[in-house]
């Protein structure tokens, strides 16, 4: 049974720049906002925009993101025909090779693609937080009868710099493309996000794998390459929230958006497009006598019997009386004991806080640090722990960490 | 044993006890009553049993079981969604000639052959008015040691007023039972009315499963409908018929008041936690986002579910998923079932609202601690 299209979602990426929240955990496995992970973002977007079919391309520190994709319940993928399938890479007659960059990955798995013989294949990015509806990308690449399209968005001039950058006529067909140009003709930057049709992709990237001196590389390689065979070649703009979350303080960034829904765009109340997760089946969250919350998220499971102000709590995360949360990401199962103060952070799953302790602390003018602790490390009674500082192993109580 | 862990079929009788809260069960029944913030009643006993392995569950339901259905689904969620075994709802037979069944006897005649087809040795039969994190296999491990007949767990303590309150026709009848010094059951009293500790009977029995097809088949043909009252308690002299004391946390729902006040029970810590552990308690997803605290939202000791959105001030409060409440409104003692709407402004104290209840903008709504007012389902203030 032939699909129109299917999804193959890249989510091989280390994440280096999140240091030790991906020590153990792809990056698309990331926890964000309150309960969700990176990857449910287009996986979501998937099943909203009816696509039923996703591989999801892994190779990086895969084992919390299997388990988590599991059978593909959660998100409505568990289907007699398609549905999620997990790709990492694997062993062939002709010997066995990690992904050697984004279009090697989907060059090894042309097999899985062939077997549901569809006419559009897109290509998804998992390390960004964006809702999207995929079918109306879909809508526009068949309007312009194109054979490539790629979903940009406008940046500030002075950014373009950083982007991938396509350049289009007014039909708003891709002239040419520019990787992190000096000097930027345009400011629609591509969010990695494209629509191929499958002949045409197919075609690249046999040639691509054939030719030895390739990074393997969308951008690098298979892009520049239709634009020397001058392939039909399109720019889908897209106005809605795009972060990608690749970096500690844009990754805080995005979950303090969440908690600003009116003003940053990213609402995920949003009945009409949900965002679904692998649930935590905790009971509801209990606000104590004399709590305060104020500004926040909070999951399942929570106890909160201190101050909490601005900040996400992840499901079953414990605040205990006295303590003061304050501009903070907590992710699931941390306990933050009675008197410790946790400001301007990242707290990954797991973590225990002692009395008394503090950990990062409110910008003082020009210094914006997002203190960071790790899964399952230990901070001891009255420890401090500084605003740039990255927490990887236990802190013994009352030392310091900058 | 090929299909289950425990080698114990549950059946279930979710419209027991239905009598006891005529408004909660107006468009559903006992079983799928919410409760504690995110749950059905049922939820409880059905964890309960997935929790100590039992995997073959039958609920004979007898009107009103859509809301259950739709609850259940398919019992993914509970880990019931199973080729052998799983769970099993049995709507009764619509013909006009066969009557709705009365008791547990008739209702366990019309799913004799389910029965027998059956491989477990044992049936726990259960109804579904209690909330306890209860654990089957203590129960049944008694049973097996005592090599009982028939083994019913209870729990010490007095009967609530409002169960002594009740009398008719169509009320479903209460158990105590007295023991020997070896928890053999030797009388069985029947809506007594009496003052002080009792041995208040759960309704939650073992018995093998022979036992139970034999018991049900001669039971019907003689034209009896109840368990207890036709079966067990005519035969305490000659059957071993023993009680197993149940010590955990439990509520009971008797009357509307007690459903408030059990509600409100979880709001102090011990108690929320003596229910929800150590096993896990399952129910239906709804992926809802995480509770929203909007600037200027007060919350002081409250039971959340995810997917709320607070702006005014909450107190001692049980909100349900989904629940929203306005700026400047105020919530004193309340327990806000699914998706209700407390507008702008609103004021409301001891006031139980049903699922999708909108309480419109600067109303007053109080109740009292001994009177809680109900507000049923969809309904706008």
């Amino acid at each position: 049974m032939a699909k129109e299209i299917i999804a193959m979602l890249l989510a091989g990426g280390q994440g280096s720049r999140l240091y030790t929240l991906t020590q153990n955990l792809a990056k698309p496995a990331v926890p964000f906002g309150g309960k969700y992970r990176i990857i449910d973002f287009p996986l979501s977007n998937c099943v909203n925009s009816g696509i039923d079919t996703v591989g999801i391309l892994t190779q990086y520190q895969p084992l919390v993101l299997n388990e988590y994709i599991g059978n593909g319940q959660p998100w409505d993928l568990d289907r007699l025909h398609g549905g999620v399938h997990v790709l990492p890479p694997y062993q062939q007659a002709s010997g066995s090779d990690w992904y050697k960059g984004t279009a090697n990955a989907i060059y090894q798995n042309i097999s899985f693609i062939q077997r549901y013989d569809p006419q559009y294949v897109i290509i998804l990015s998992g390390d960004q937080i964006c809702k999207q509806d995929y079918s109306d990308f879909l809508r526009y690449h068949k309007e312009k009868g194109a054979e490539f399209s790629v979903a940009v968005m406008e940046v500030p001039w002075e950014e373009a710099s950083r982007f991938g950058i396509m350049v289009a006529d007014e039909n708003d067909r891709i002239t040419e493309f520019q990787e992190k140009p000096k000097e930027p003709k345009s400011n629609l930057a591509s969010m990695g996000i494209y629509i191929f049709n499958w002949d045409i992709l197919k075609q690249y990237l046999e040639e691509d794998e054939a030719d030895p001196n390739s990074e393997n590389d969308f951008g690098k390689n298979i892009i520049p390459n239709l634009f020397r065979d001058n392939r039909r070649m399109y720019a889908y703009h897209f106005n809605g929230y795009w972060k990608d979350v690749g970096t500690i303080s844009s990754l805080w960034e995005a979950n303090m958006e969440v908690l600003d829904p009116e003003h940053s765009g990213i609402n995920l109340f949003d009945d009409d497009w949900k965002i679904y997760s692998r649930n935590s089946g905790m009971t509801g969250h209990k606000i104590g006598k004399g709590a305060v919350v104020e500004n926040s998220m909070i999951t399942d499971g929570c106890r909160v019997n201190g101050r909490v102000k601005h900040s996400i709590l992840f499901a079953g995360v414990r605040v205990e009386e006295g303590a003061e949360v304050e501009d903070a990401v907590v992710m699931g199962g941390t306990v933050i004991k009675s008197g410790a103060v946790v400001k301007h952070c990242i707290i990954a799953e797991n973590v225990e806080i002692g009395e008394n302790a503090v950990v990062g602390a409110m910008p003082a003018g020009e210094e914006k640090g997002v203190a960071t602790v790790g899964n399952n490390v230990f901070i001891g009674e009255g420890a401090v722990i500084g605003p740039n500082a990255m927490v990887r192993n236990n802190v013994k109580g009352g030392e310091q960490q900058w | 044993m090929v299909n289950t862990n425990a080698d114990v079929l549950g059946v279930l009788f979710p419209n027991s006890y239905d009598s006891l809260v005529p408004e909660l069960v107006n468009e559903r029944l006992m079983a799928s009553i919410p409760f504690g913030g995110r749950y059905r009643i049922v939820d409880f006993v059905l964890s309960s049993m997935v929790n100590c392995g039992i995997d073959n569950i039958s609920l004979i339901v007898r009107r009103n079981y859509l809301s259950l259905m739709d609850h259940l689904g398919s019992g993914r969620e509970w880990d019931l969604a199973r080729k052998n075994g799983g769970l099993n709802i049995i709507p009764p037979f619509a013909e006009k000639t066969v009557k709705i069944y009365n008791g547990r006897v008739e209702a366990l005649a019309s799913i004799l052959d389910f029965l027998r087809t059956q491989k477990e040795t044992y049936v726990v039969l259960a109804d579904t008015n209690i909330v306890a994190n209860f654990d089957f296999n203590a129960l049944i491990d008694q049973h097996v040691r005592t090599g009982a007949d028939v083994t019913i767990a209870y729990t010490e303590g007095e009967i609530p007023d409002s169960a002594k309150a009740v009398h008719g026709q169509d009320v479903d009848l209460y158990y105590t039972i007295d023991m020997d010094e070896d928890q053999r059951v030797n009388y069985m009293y029947m809506n007594p009315t009496q003052d002080g500790k009792v041995n208040f009977s759960m309704n939650y029995y073992v018995v093998k499963r022979e036992l139970l097809i034999d018991m049900v088949n001669v039971g019907s043909v003689r034209g009896m409908s109840l368990f207890e009252r036709d079966i067990l308690s005519p035969h305490l002299d000659r059957m071993k018929v023993y009680g197993y004391k149940y010590d955990g946390y439990v509520a009971r729902i008797s009357d509307l008041k007690s459903y408030f006040d059990e509600n409100m029970k979880l709001l102090d810590d011990r108690n929320l936690d003596a229910l929800f552990s150590p096993s896990p308690i399952y129910t239906k997803i709804r992926d809802d986002n995480p509770t929203r605290y909007i600037a200027g939202a007060v919350a002081e000791n409250v039971l959340v579910a995810d997917g709320c959105v607070i702006e005014g001030d909450i107190e001692n409060s049980i909100l349900f998923r989904g629940v929203k409440i306005g700026k400047g409104a105020k919530v004193r003692n309340c327990v806000l079932m699914q998706d209700t709407v407390i507008e702008e402004g609103a004021n409301v104290e001891y006031v139980i609202t049903d699922k999708k209840v909108t309480i419109t903008s600067g109303k007053e709504l109080k109740g009292t601690d001994s009177f809680p007012v109900y507000i049923a389902k969809h309904k706008v203030v």
